[in-house]
């Protein structure tokens, strides 16, 4: 924060050499480094979450929820060590998720609407990796743990893990809602709006997952067509969009009031050794 | 968290406190209504809220109440409808918290302390939530398997009254302490508050009795506690649309002397 705060006047000049040197200069001199922190912890945790649950668990796609017991157990033991080390991981990293969360809640504080938009998507998203995922590595995490445990109860922790990850819906929907509101209502240029509609596109899918909860099976389970792959689809193609536009908003901050000032003209100022962005 | 810091840069320049900005707070304050229709009929489709299922009801009675296609249908369409707006009046608790924040503190700890309990409501009445939808995912199963999900979804649901009753003496607390001569939140809302922070208090003991008036679906655990947030949520959201206007009021005619400046 000093650095951004101190009014320097001479312009920054960027080093050149290697990209090690490059980067321990951004490190320490950068007035954004903490904006660029939080981009890429985000970047990185949903790398590593990609993994975690595409590869190494093998939870995402999901299992199929009209399973009898004994092939419930099956999986239990096809996936023993996967789960074990891949939600370990998890139980690891999932802090990250607290600097993803503090960049979206940022983007709200630079724009022209109250604090109550950045507080409220900051706690909404802070409880929802609780239900949302680490019950799921939780519960799935015990039900390994001792595989000759009696079957139907490590069916009941296979569908309380599912379950609990598919159908926590309020935390996200609320929380895109109050992100969409925000972007809508803004004066301040901050985010396209066409990104605000696509919350809500995000927001749908935690409606349409609703059905989760009643279907054993077709595209109403939890990993059916539109309970899953649609889903995945979109919160996929939102991730991405998000990602890119709190780029485009870093590079744009000028640590001002007003409307934030768009990439074309930041970047001329870059070139130009303005200042401000030192400011 | 730094609300504070621009608004203090910025007023240092214009040589006056700076204005909060208020844009699309009054948009937050009118879901609460839409909220509170959505959890009023949510309450009332559960088929184990009217009246509320007795603790004493043996495995078998617990399985076959939700193996009842008539309830089954109900249990389900109102969690859902829980699951999704639970977490609904969140933005409305951090209007609170912009309240508190205006207040006549030295600190912003009573905001802060209040920010830190928005969650924690929501969060424990999911987890009772997914239970409930749990017990009814799959009723053919064992009955005692659909009791003990059925005992954990009615002892969290009743029990975790731990942060409602920290937001209401906070909320207290922080009026009393607002010391000016038009305090943000009228006196009376603090005792108000500090009553409905006693009534929530007998349903943390609900283990205690499977019967009478501590019992879930007692007098004290369940009506006096769900009857006393319902009336808070009323009463808050009154108290809070008149404070919201009022400030709103402030601020343009503070805008309106700044002009010919």
């Amino acid at each position: 924060m000093s650095a951004a705060a101190t009014h320097t006047v001479t312009p920054l000049t960027r080093p050149g050499g290697s990209p090690f040197h490059r980067i321990g200069w951004h490190c320490r001199h950068n007035p954004k480094r903490e904006l660029w922190l939080a981009w890429w912890t985000t970047v990185v945790f949903y790398q590593l979450f990609f993994v975690v649950f595409f590869v190494i668990t093998r939870t995402q796609p999901p299992p199929n929820p009209g399973w009898d017991t004994p092939r419930v157990v099956q999986w239990f033991h096809n996936h023993h060590n996967g789960l074990l080390i891949g939600f370990a991981i998890m139980f690891v990293i999932t802090g990250m998720t607290a600097a993803s969360n503090a960049l979206i809640a940022y983007s709200m504080r630079r724009m022209s609407v109250s604090p109550a938009f950045g507080y409220s998507y900051l706690v909404l998203y802070s409880l929802s990796a609780v239900p949302g995922m680490l019950l799921l590595c939780l519960v799935l995490t015990v039900g390994a743990l001792r595989p000759d445990r009696d079957p139907e109860l490590i069916q009941w922790l296979y569908d309380f893990a599912f379950l609990s990850f598919s159908g926590t819906m309020g935390v996200f929907l609320i929380g895109s809602l109050v992100w969409m509101a925000a972007i809508l209502i803004d004066k301040h240029g901050v985010l396209p709006k066409w990104f605000g509609y696509l919350n809500l596109c995000n927001a749908l899918t935690e409606v349409v997952v609703a059905p989760a909860w009643i279907f054993h099976r077709g595209v109403f389970a939890w990993n059916g067509l539109i309970c899953w792959w649609i889903n995945m689809v979109v919160f996929g193609i939102y991730t991405g969009a998000f990602i890119v536009l709190l780029r485009q908003m870093i590079q744009r901050e000028d640590f001002g009031t007003g409307p934030l000032p768009d990439l074309a003209t930041t970047k001329e100022l870059d070139r130009s050794g303005d200042a401000a962005v030192a400011r | 968290m730094s609300d504070i810091g621009i608004n203090d840069a910025h007023g240092a320049e214009s040589g006056r406190p700076a204005l909060r900005r208020i844009d699309g707070e009054l948009i937050l304050w009118w879901t609460l209504p839409a909220v509170a229709i959505i959890w009023a009929s949510a309450f009332v489709l559960f088929p184990g809220f009217t009246p509320p299922m007795s603790p004493t009801m043996s495995a078998e009675q617990v399985a076959s109440f939700y193996r009842d296609p008539h309830n089954l249908s109900r249990i389900r369409a109102s969690m859902i409808l829980f699951n999704w707006f639970c977490v609904g009046l969140i933005p409305v608790l951090i209007l609170i918290v912009m309240q508190i924040r205006r207040m006549a503190h030295r600190t912003p700890i009573f905001s802060y302390c209040m920010l830190g309990c928005v969650a924690g409501g929501p969060t424990l009445f999911l987890t009772a939530n997914i239970c409930w939808l749990l017990a009814g995912f799959r009723p053919e199963r064992s009955p005692e398997l659909t009791q003990m999900f059925n005992d954990l979804a009615w002892i969290t649901f009743t029990s975790q009254v731990p942060f409602l009753i920290a937001q209401s003496v906070i909320l207290a607390l922080a009026i009393y302490v607002d010391d000016q001569p038009r305090p943000v939140f009228p006196r009376w809302v603090a005792h108000f508050n500090l009553l409905v922070a006693a009534a929530l208090v007998p349903a943390a003991f609900v283990a205690l009795s499977l019967s009478g008036p501590l019992a879930w679906d007692g007098a004290l655990s369940f009506w006096l506690k769900n009857i006393a947030i319902a009336v808070w949520i009323v009463v808050m959201g009154a108290v809070l649309g008149q404070a919201i206007r009022r400030e709103r009021a402030d601020y343009r005619q503070r805008v309106e002397q700044d002009v010919p400046v």
